[in-house]
């Protein structure tokens, strides 16, 4: 008796999670299945399969509503900022966990800090300095910024891993009369890949969703990166619900496949600050 | 920090070895690209927003007006209408998100078969934009063939079909429900991280002394996760008070500002209105900023005395 409410209850939680599993993943699949099918199609059964499957609105997204472009200006600007980032960060992460020095609790400090700023501190005055400086309007610019944006994170991802690697064996690096900078490439980064590698994802996944900056800073058609251009498409196709499911999966199919190969890494990265 | 822990003796001498004489030459040049991009890009915007915030400032020039947009943001209704609505969003949603997520993860913990798998589903929401996640939301609130008032139809509740994200009484409630939809995911795989993080002996010594399931669960498991769960709700209370894309793709602050945030608002008085004014938005930036700070700080000392008050 005893067993079989222990099976019921096992039953029951099941069903509770397996419930849970559709809602949150439900609405993604129900994206994927109209991006196959054409909007009137759609428009008959909002639910169905699709019947034949329309591969070739991948194309037309892709050459006629310039989600090449969109994709491509995405790529550039994400890459940039995260390959600069990786480097600036680990540097700074390096030399907060290695080296003594007055000041260095309070430099850090200074920096960890920006990670709860509100973005529209800056936004309004990023505006006004990208503009002077003619960087409004371009994807260098939006770049930078969004190294500014995810330095505090990485330095932080990266400074907890750096301070872990124990002492010793930059003393010896040292004693054998290595340059400060060969520790830091020699010594320090190949210890720290596997943090390194999870910035890097967390980075890519961020910045590749980031919306807030580029639609202050980004206004040209042919600079607009993934997310305004969705917006834009939108906007200007609102009936067209076929054709702005193919969109969306564009924007999506990349973080899937980062999903897919590194999902524990990129949880361990989400969820690093979260657990003390 | 780690040599605090564990000062072991031959770690001790070569730290003193170091602390010799910093190498200054080496961390200049190891922080400077850092600074640079930190002065250039997050310190230097943030004092001229706080210099913007004295001035009316048009394209051409800029004119010293004191406290008045400071002011006329005390009088500004839509403002105080959308840190309102933000408020709102900020404190229903730590609540929501951190409850159900507590209540999945012990699902999970209870070592349902497929654990990997559900782990890995349910955290998918939080990695997609909110740009994306707007857009399916916008059709799953659609009052002709969304799936919310399709399922209500379908289970004979036809009588609250309603233009979810049309009506000013529930696009609030809807949009912070999206919200949910989004994080709970991301809050039960960190409780459940915290929760395999626990020594297995506490847990069976709860199981010896006879102790009930939800027994467990309130005075074992709970407490001893207390941490994780603090962090998580200022997290969540931080990311709703800068809300922005989701309602921007979504109502764009409306029907009627019922779901204005200052986010949405300033904006719009930055970049939509032509007004051409950046002072004015750069005054609701920095009153927001004091308003924001105020509230983390505000959470972290709530919970450093409530944990001081129980021990």
């Amino acid at each position: 008796m005893k067993r079989a409410i222990g099976l019921l209850g096992r039953g029951g939680l099941f069903a509770v999670v397996a419930l849970y599993t559709a809602f949150a993943a439900g609405p993604f699949l129900w994206v994927a299945t109209m991006s196959l099918r054409t909007t009137s199609e759609i428009s008959i059964d909002h639910y169905a399969l699709p019947a034949k499957w329309h591969w070739e609105k991948f194309g037309q997204a892709w050459f006629n509503s310039n989600y090449n472009v969109y994709f491509g200006n995405s790529l550039i600007v994400v890459v940039s900022a995260v390959a600069l980032l990786t480097v600036i960060g680990s540097m700074a992460a390096h030399c907060f966990a290695r080296y003594r020095f007055r000041g260095n609790r309070a430099l850090y400090f200074i920096v960890f800090s920006a990670i709860i700023f509100p973005p529209q501190i800056t936004i309004i005055a990023l505006f006004q300095i990208l503009v002077q400086y003619g960087l409004y309007n371009t994807l260098a610019g939006l770049a930078l910024v969004y190294v500014a944006v995810q330095l505090p994170l990485t330095v932080y991802i990266l400074e907890t891993f750096f301070a872990r690697i124990p002492g010793d064996l930059f003393d010896a690096a040292r004693i054998d009369g290595y340059p400060e900078w060969q520790i830091f490439w020699k010594v320090s980064l190949p210890i720290a890949l596997p943090a390194i590698a999870t910035a890097v994802i967390l980075n890519t996944i961020l910045l590749w969703n980031e919306f807030l900056y580029a639609v202050v800073l980004i206004t040209d058609e042919s600079k607009r990166t993934l997310p305004l251009g969705i917006q834009r498409f939108m906007g200007d196709q609102l009936e067209d619900v076929g054709m702005i499911a193919t969109g969306l999966m564009i924007a999506i199919v990349p973080v899937v496949l980062i999903y897919a190969f590194f999902s524990e890494k990129l949880i361990q990265g989400m969820t690093a600050g979260a657990v003390k | 920090m780690a040599s605090l822990v564990a000062p072991t003796p031959p770690r001790a001498a070569s730290t003193a070895l170091r602390v010799d004489r910093p190498p200054w030459g080496a961390i200049v040049a190891f922080l400077l690209p850092a600074f640079t991009v930190y002065v250039a890009f997050t310190a230097y915007p943030v004092l001229r927003t706080l210099w913007n915030s004295v001035r009316t400032v048009l394209p051409r020039n800029a004119e010293f007006v004191g406290l008045a947009n400071y002011a006329a943001l005390a009088r500004d209704d839509l403002f105080w209408r959308a840190v309102q609505n933000t408020f709102v969003w900020a404190c229903v949603s730590p609540l929501a998100e951190v409850t159900i997520g507590l209540l999945l993860a012990l699902a999970l913990y209870a070592r349902i078969p497929g654990r990997r798998f559900f782990r890995i589903a349910w955290f998918t929401p939080v990695l997609m934009s909110y740009i994306v996640v707007g857009i399916i939301w916008v059709w799953i609130y659609n009052y002709d063939w969304g799936a919310a008032n399709a399922l209500l139809r379908a289970v004979g509740l036809g009588a609250y079909v309603q233009a979810w994200i049309g009506d000013p009484r529930v696009a609030l409630p809807s949009l912070i429900f999206v919200t949910t939809w989004m994080w709970t995911g991301f809050n039960m795989v960190v409780l459940l991280a915290a929760m395999h993080s626990l020594p297995s002996e506490v847990l069976e010594a709860a199981e010896l002394d006879n102790c009930g399931w939800a027994a467990k669960l309130w005075h074992v498991v709970i407490p001893l996760i207390r941490p994780t769960i603090l962090n998580l709700v200022v997290l969540s209370f931080i990311g709703k008070m800068k809300i922005f894309d989701l309602v921007w793709i979504t109502t764009k602050g409306g029907p009627l500002w019922s779901t204005e945030t200052v986010s949405t608002y300033l904006y719009k008085r930055a970049f939509e209105w032509s007004t051409f004014d950046l002072g004015y938005p750069s005054t609701i930036a920095v009153v927001w900023f004091v308003i924001v700070l105020a509230g983390v700080l505000g959470l972290t000392w709530l919970f450093r005395t409530r944990e001081r008050l129980e021990y």
